[in-house]
């Protein structure tokens, strides 16, 4: 068990679908076009922010979705040269962009659909600059990426930008290792959810319902 | 014509044919080259179904690999009576096979350049890798196991050490199946694959593609005139055609019914491969496996000509299953939200899914299909080498 397990608690009552945090993630990270690490689901109909059901009778809520940070991940053994790997210090599911082979066992392993993006083509961007924090890993054609928590953050001790981002403080950082800490308080507190917790990947992102 | 001109004209046929491969090959080369430059955005792999038409063949040829290897080495290690002297060119077919399943990861590769990185970074938990290390392993055992039946041949070296490297050689095809169904069978993540019955099922499998297409090859060698094969041998090998077959229904009878009997969600595979997306497959599988059954164990049908289309449509039966469970461990998100599904990143180039498991996520793109008999090139030409030059002819004892 790595010494600390960063996670985030994601308060689906408070989240009001404004996709911020999705927008600063790509910002932050210089996402190329086309890509997304962090997405905001709804479980209504086919497209974006549509509500379930027919009227009167809708509902609609939200499922941010990102890189899970399992504490038991189920890609980092699929990978054949530790491309991705869990960090020690932080448990946070990291990617090596230099390393990656680009076989995309891990897609195949991750049961998070849609969570890991291959770039199939160079990397283009909107801008013609880079945006975002320059510790960010240049962007590589041919190799599986994802959500690496704000790695760059992390090390400095901060926190990953789409809890910052978020407008409705539905974002909680925190490490699932510390008692004392704020995430282990409001998940013992709230009535919380983890998605596919039948695949025994017991993954660190907690969604409070 | 005489004897030796019926020969220099086979000869010179044989030697087209060998030009034309190598084209072939050289043309799957500048292709691959080109999907490494202008990007895999040319194929129709896309972020949910991150794997295709490659990794289907590398499946069917590990599969493929199997027959010969294990026709040629079982009859050995239990002393049992072979089947008539084709060993040499089984193990030559194998040999190829199993190049060519390694050639399909390797174009299958986003980063080809690293491919040193599997050794230099070598992670031993992963399946791949597991089968990167026992397919080298086989590759090399079937080289020096053909080198040492050839040896034997001309008195060198003892029948006991090759009996020994026959076991050797038996156990590591055994494994080569059952480790390449782990990339498979080991990630939960995956409900179709995951499932212990994966390793057995891809050894059954192997048997029946790779024992059809030795029947395929040495009928045709006959034919053309390499080599005598009594047809008792033939209808001894359609009979084990019939076994295996029969085994690798059963097989999948097992796992359909382990899957959809709880009503839960195995029964969305189950209605995936029967009525859904995949179901022309299942079903040309099942009908392909039926008639060849029934070729197997009528005697009145196991003429040669018909063994060969059985034979045929084996391979086919079993490419069907490949495809039936690539797509459709892909098929079926784990998390089935909607926008999941849509945007241009996440699925197929150009067929995107309009609402769950309703179509084929997955269509191969033309650059696919091109490599993909670029690589087929290569194997027909390493096969037609081999045969050219290599002392593959059977011994005159042997039949």
């Amino acid at each position: 068990m790595a010494e600390k397990q960063y996670g985030l608690v994601v308060d689906t009552k408070r989240c009001v679908g404004c996709h911020s945090c999705s927008v600063a993630c790509k910002i932050e990270n210089n996402l190329s076009a086309g890509v997304i690490w962090n997405r905001i689901l709804t479980n209504g109909g086919a497209s974006m922010d549509s509500a379930k059901g027919t009227f009167p009778n809708l509902s609609k809520h939200y499922i941010p979705m990102i890189c899970q940070h399992c504490a038991n991940p189920a890609c980092t053994k699929a990978c054949p040269v530790g491309a991705t790997y869990k960090d020690i210090t932080t448990g946070a599911v990291r990617q090596d962009y230099d390393l990656c082979i680009g076989c995309r066992m891990c897609m195949a392993a991750c049961p998070y659909t849609g969570v890991r993006s291959f770039n199939w083509e160079e990397p283009t961007y909107t801008m013609d600059f880079a945006v975002g924090d320059i510790n960010v890993p240049k962007h590589q054609k041919h190799v599986v990426e994802k959500c690496t928590l704000c790695y760059h953050k992390l090390s400095k001790g901060e926190e990953p930008i789409c809890i910052d981002a978020c407008i409705s403080g539905a974002r909680v950082f925190g490490d699932l290792n510390d008692p004392d800490d704020k995430v282990v308080n409001l998940i013992s507190k709230r009535k919380y959810i983890q998605l596919l917790p039948e695949r025994g990947t017991n993954p660190s992102v907690y969604y409070l319902v | 014509m005489t004897e030796s001109t019926k020969k220099t004209s086979r000869s010179k046929g044989q030697m087209i044919a060998i030009i034309i491969a190598a084209l072939i090959a050289a043309i799957g080369i500048g292709l691959w080259a080109y999907q490494l430059s202008a990007g895999f955005v040319n194929t129709n792999m896309r972020n949910l179904d991150s794997w295709g038409l490659y990794i289907i063949n590398f499946m069917w040829f590990v599969g493929l690999s199997a027959g010969g290897m294990i026709i040629s080495s079982a009859p050995k290690v239990f002393g049992a009576k072979g089947f008539g002297g084709i060993s040499k060119v089984a193990v030559w077919v194998s040999i190829c096979c199993t190049v060519l399943a390694v050639a399909f990861v390797l174009v299958d590769l986003g980063g080809p350049q690293r491919v040193w990185h599997l050794f230099a970074y070598a992670n031993m938990s992963s399946p791949l890798m597991w089968d990167i290390i026992v397919l080298t392993l086989y590759l090399i055992i079937s080289i020096v196991y053909l080198w040492a039946v050839l040896r034997l041949e001309k008195g060198k070296g003892s029948a006991k050490a090759l009996r020994v490297l026959s076991a050797i050689a038996l156990i590591c095809a055994v494994m080569v199946h059952t480790v390449t169904a782990w990339i498979f069978g080991l990630l939960q993540a995956r409900a179709l694959w995951y499932t212990a019955l994966l390793g057995p099922w891809f050894v059954s499998s192997a048997l029946v593609s790779g024992l059809a297409l030795v029947l395929i090859v040495v009928v045709a060698l006959r034919k053309a005139g390499y080599l005598e094969l009594k047809q008792e041998n033939i209808v001894k090998m359609a009979k084990f055609l019939g076994i295996f077959m029969a085994v690798d229904l059963y097989f999948f009878a097992c796992d359909l019914l382990t899957s959809g009997f709880p009503g839960a969600e195995g029964a969305t595979i189950v209605a995936m491969l029967t009525t859904g997306a995949l179901a022309p497959f299942f079903w040309t599988e099942i009908i392909l496996s039926i008639i060849v059954l029934f070729v197997a164990f009528v005697p009145t049908l196991r003429t040669t000509s018909l063994v060969v289309c059985a034979s045929a449509l084996a391979v086919l039966a079993i490419l069907c299953k490949r495809i039936q469970l690539l797509v459709g461990g892909f098929q079926i998100p784990n998390i089935s939200y909607p926008t999941v599904l849509t945007g241009p990143e996440l699925s197929g180039g150009g067929s995107s899914l309009a609402s769950l498991s309703s179509s084929l996520v997955y269509v191969p793109s033309p650059l696919e299909f091109g490599i993909v008999i670029g690589v087929l090139g290569l194997g027909a030409l390493l096969l037609l080498l081999g045969i050219r030059l290599l002392p593959l002819k059977p011994a005159a004892e042997d039949n």
